[in-house]
């Protein structure tokens, strides 16, 4: 040290050379680890597959969720749009379909090899008569009474003759409406072979995609007002009014929020309840994480990056005080079973430490509940839809994981691997 | 000598360090709160606003930022001038950096139970309540502190600088970016990975490259100071900075092995993990060495005690690091206890020791007054010891053994056998297998919170109270 010339001499006395080492040591490290990766890795920032692309981005802001304190019952409802949402009339063996022939070829017809779907705003109601136009009613006894002969033909001995529903196919005015909902809410439907779109021109980008989210039979959402005692009410009823347009659903009296808003309320309820401090949400590359997650018969596959890419919080978690919560969905889909957990984790689970959530819960403002559980108020439905996401928008409802068509191969992966070893 | 001493002004350290104390004993009353509330009688005082999730990033809020960054923030504005041999730069800065600090941490970590988590760990502080800009103004409040102890470098009178210098400006320097990108950079960034991969490089920067340097500085400051023995080797410490300022930034996604972030920059965050080993062994050899000859020092004096049991805890957290970095060691350690151990080992068992010492050694200067009582330093290093002891082993024992009953469900060569290993040993009974160790950790936080009231205490009397006792005892 006794060269004043040295460098490291120089380094010593010099606040200025030490601030530039800094600088540098320290954009190096950044320009590698923050900057560079997204750009080498594709899967940071591109989708796993169309179905998460379609869920979050077109099924998500289009369905309507309500537990409203006007309505006892939980209501889902779709908005759909014209040129936009993809409609599919499929006939059952017991649900037939009558329509003006103008519309016939919209309707998929048991035998039919290829669901028909279109972008066309069309609905599904109960056979009705209107003057000067097609009779739905004429239409449906029609053909109900040929079914039933049919019926007679192939089955002679059975006298229990199946009532055959008939519902006549619509075209509303306007260019949206909005229709019953009747799924959980957690997966949607989904085609992604043997389907034909009939519309005259591509109407929207996803329209091309190799499989598509659609609503199947949607029959308008229509409800009736009532009062009781302590307010106004109102309820789903197939002959009441139809819902004006969006501003009416959303609300305060009807009070729906988009599936969208949910989720994306359910992550903020999430970050402020602190409920990352105990749960983690990955499904890291070990045994043990795949098989805690998994189903009865099948392993869950590890998260990948791109499962995240639609949230604006994401959070993998450092500690494990509760399990897992990356599959979830999929391994608690059941809305009831969130409730009473909510309420008294301790009860729920035995051996828990959870905290109990009961501010997820408004009281009954009736009092004739037979147990003492609130009724669930947004916050709960915000974070029920949030843990719903987790682990069923990886893959296709059809290439899903727990039916055993994993992509990742994960079951085959660790029982290979250990019978690597003797 | 006592002319010298004069020129500095301590204002800006009084109004650091007695506010930092005061949290330092709340954010142990919080902390004893969720240890006992969550693992002992679980959700025994139930509701919104109190339950685990809503308080325990207010207990971190309390020990990270408004005890120990505060109070190593204060010791710069003691050792810095003292360092430079000129006073600080501009006592005015100080003074409204100081009135942003404590207005945007306070009103930001009381707030996190009214639902103010900005969702990402270490930086949960709102950029808003209301209209008042919380994270702007620690932010602000940073950079104005940064630029105060520049400037107060760029004049100081002695030519070379010490160790404690560089690792203040790389300190300040680092911080600032931190700050910046894990609070705004991050919701610049695409949704997802992208983001985590950024908050990981700012949890584990907020840690590395802020505490680490700012607890360095402080021990290389204090421990010749307070025994007065020069520092074992100057060239040694320059290694040291230097592999820090190398490493550090690096490793962020260690904290996510096994996870889903790309493989090459996981294995790049396990080779950089690895050199640690180099900055954290030049430490610990310089300052241990540095008493080398003068044990007695370390009985006479806790603030020496306190740092170099800080430095025995700061080599055990810093071995633990690097080889929790190793995937097969984090198949068992990560997400368990044992990375709670592992935070509060380096975070209360070494800096917080470090900033302790630091504080003896200060506030005796600044008050111009004799510590009040001795004893009660003696018996709180002894009880903050033992405390930690029991805390740390207890949360490392058990951590370890709840990581390796998750393995169990990796026996066996079938989906049918792994799976009914865990029907058998749900994971539930993991977490209930944990009580014993908890009600140990919960035993030693309790020490370890009597110590510090001990502690507080003590500074207490010291600042208040007059002197005379203690000369009239020392003249009999």
């Amino acid at each position: 040290m006794s060269d004043h010339n040295s460098f490291m001499y120089k380094v010593e006395k010099s606040a200025l050379i030490t601030i530039i080492g800094i600088f540098l040591l320290f954009s190096m490290a950044m320009a590698v680890v923050l900057i560079a990766p997204r750009y080498v890795d594709p899967t940071w920032t591109t989708p796993t597959n169309p179905y998460q692309v379609q869920i979050y981005e077109i099924a998500d802001p289009h369905l309507y969720i309500t537990s409203s304190p006007g309505n006892s019952e939980r209501q889902q409802v779709y908005h759909i749009k014209q040129d936009f949402s993809l409609l599919a009339f499929q006939e059952s063996e017991t649900t037939r379909i009558v329509s003006p022939p103008s519309l016939e070829k919209f309707i998929t017809h048991p035998h039919d090899s290829s669901l028909k779907l279109t972008s066309q705003l069309l609905f599904l109601r109960k056979p009705v008569q209107i003057a000067g136009s097609f009779d739905g009613v004429a239409a449906a006894d029609t053909l109900r009474k040929s079914l039933q002969e049919q019926w007679h033909k192939t089955h002679p001995a059975d006298q229990n003759v199946p009532y055959f529903e008939i519902l006549e196919l619509y075209q509303p005015n306007g260019t949206e409406g909005f229709a019953v909902a009747s799924s959980e809410g957690i997966l949607e439907n989904w085609i992604d072979r043997n389907f034909i779109i009939l519309d005259d021109t591509v109407k929207q980008k996803y329209h091309q995609d190799p499989g598509v989210i659609y609503v199947n039979n949607p029959q308008e959402f229509r409800i009736r007002a009532y009062n009781v005692s302590d307010g106004k009410g109102w309820r789903y009823d197939p002959n009441g009014e139809p819902i004006q347009d969006l501003k009416q659903l959303q609300s305060h009296a009807l009070g729906f929020k988009s599936r969208q808003e949910l989720i994306q309320l359910g992550e903020h309820i999430y970050a402020i309840e602190g409920c990352w401090y105990c749960h983690t949400d990955q499904t890291r590359t070990l045994v043990q994480d795949v098989v805690l997650n998994g189903s009865d018969s099948y392993p869950a596959p590890p998260s990948s990056a791109n499962e995240y890419i639609y949230q604006r919080i994401t959070f993998p978690g450092t500690r494990r005080i509760g399990p897992d919560l990356s599959r979830v969905a999929v391994k608690r889909p059941s809305r009831d079973w969130h409730k009473g957990h909510f309420w008294s984790p301790k009860t729920a689970s035995k051996g828990s430490i959870m905290p109990a959530f009961q501010h997820f819960f408004d009281t009954d403002p009736r009092g004739t509940g037979k147990n003492q559980m609130g009724i669930p108020n947004y916050r709960f439905e915000a974070i029920f839809q949030y843990l719903m996401t987790k682990g069923t928008r990886i893959t296709p409802p059809t290439q899903a994981w727990w039916l055993g068509k994993d992509p990742v191969k994960t079951k085959e992966i660790i029982e290979g691997q250990r019978t690597l070893k003797p | 000598m006592q002319a010298t001493v004069d020129k500095y002004q301590d204002t800006p350290v009084k109004l650091m360090l007695y506010p930092a104390l005061i949290f330092l004993g709340m954010g142990m009353i919080f902390g004893n709160f969720i240890a006992f509330n969550t693992f002992i009688f679980p959700d025994y005082f139930s509701g919104e606003y109190i339950h685990f999730g809503r308080v325990r990033p207010v207990h971190v809020g309390h020990v990270t930022l408004l005890w120990l960054l505060s109070a190593n923030v204060g010791l710069f504005y003691y050792f810095i001038p003292r360092l430079c041999g000129v006073a600080l730069w501009s006592v005015k800065l100080a003074y409204i950096s100081i009135a942003l600090w404590w207005g945007a941490l306070i009103l930001g970590v009381y707030s996190y139970p009214w639902g103010t988590n900005f969702g990402w760990e270490y930086a949960e502080l709102p950029n808003w309540i209301g209209w008042i800009p919380i994270k702007p103004m620690l932010i602000i409040s940073w950079v104005l502190a940064t630029i105060n102890f520049f400037i107060t470098i760029a004049n100081r009178k002695f030519e070379k600088m010490y160790v404690s210098l560089w690792y203040a400006m790389g300190a300040m320097i680092w911080t600032s970016i931190t700050l910046f990108v894990g609070s705004y950079v991050i919701n610049m960034v695409p949704g997802g990975i992208s983001r985590v991969n950024v908050s990981f490089f700012y949890v584990h920067n907020l840690v590395g490259l802020i505490f680490t340097p700012m607890g360095l500085a402080t021990a290389y400051y204090f421990l010749p100071k307070i025994s007065n023995v020069p520092i074992y080797s100057h060239r040694l410490s320059m290694i040291g900075f230097w592999s820090i300022a190398f490493i550090y930034a690096w490793i962020g996604s260690h904290h996510i092995i096994h996870g889903p972030v790309s493989q090459w920059l996981q294995t790049t965050a396990i080779v950089f993990s690895i050199w640690l080993f180099i900055p954290v062994w030049t430490v610990v050899h310089n300052l241990i060495s540095t008493l080398i000859g003068h044990w007695d020092k370390f009985n006479e004096s806790a603030p020496v005690r306190f740092i170099i049991m800080g430095v025995l805890f700061y080599l055990l957290t810093c071995v633990q690091g690097p080889l929790m970095a190793l995937r097969n060691i984090n198949e068992i350690t990560s997400k368990t206890d044992w990375v709670i151990g592992h935070s509060h080992i380096s975070l209360y068992a070494t800096f917080t020791f470090f900033a302790t010492a630091g504080i003896y050694q200060a506030i005796p200067v600044i008050t111009k007054k004799p510590l009040w009582s001795n004893k009660l330093a003696d018996w709180h290093f002894a009880l903050s010891l033992w405390g930690s002891i029991f805390f740390i082993f207890s949360l490392w024992i058990g951590g370890f053994l709840q990581g390796l009953m998750w393995s169990t469900w990796a026996n066996g060569s079938s989906y049918a056998e792994f799976h009914n290993n865990l029907t058998i040993f749900p994971f539930i009974q993991t977490i209930s297998e944990m009580y014993t160790w908890w009600v140990l950790r919960g035993i030693g936080g309790l020490i370890i919170l009597f110590a510090n009231l001990l502690f507080i205490f003590n500074i207490f009397n010291t600042i208040v109270l007059a002197p005379a006792p203690m000369e009239a005892k020392v003249g009999s």
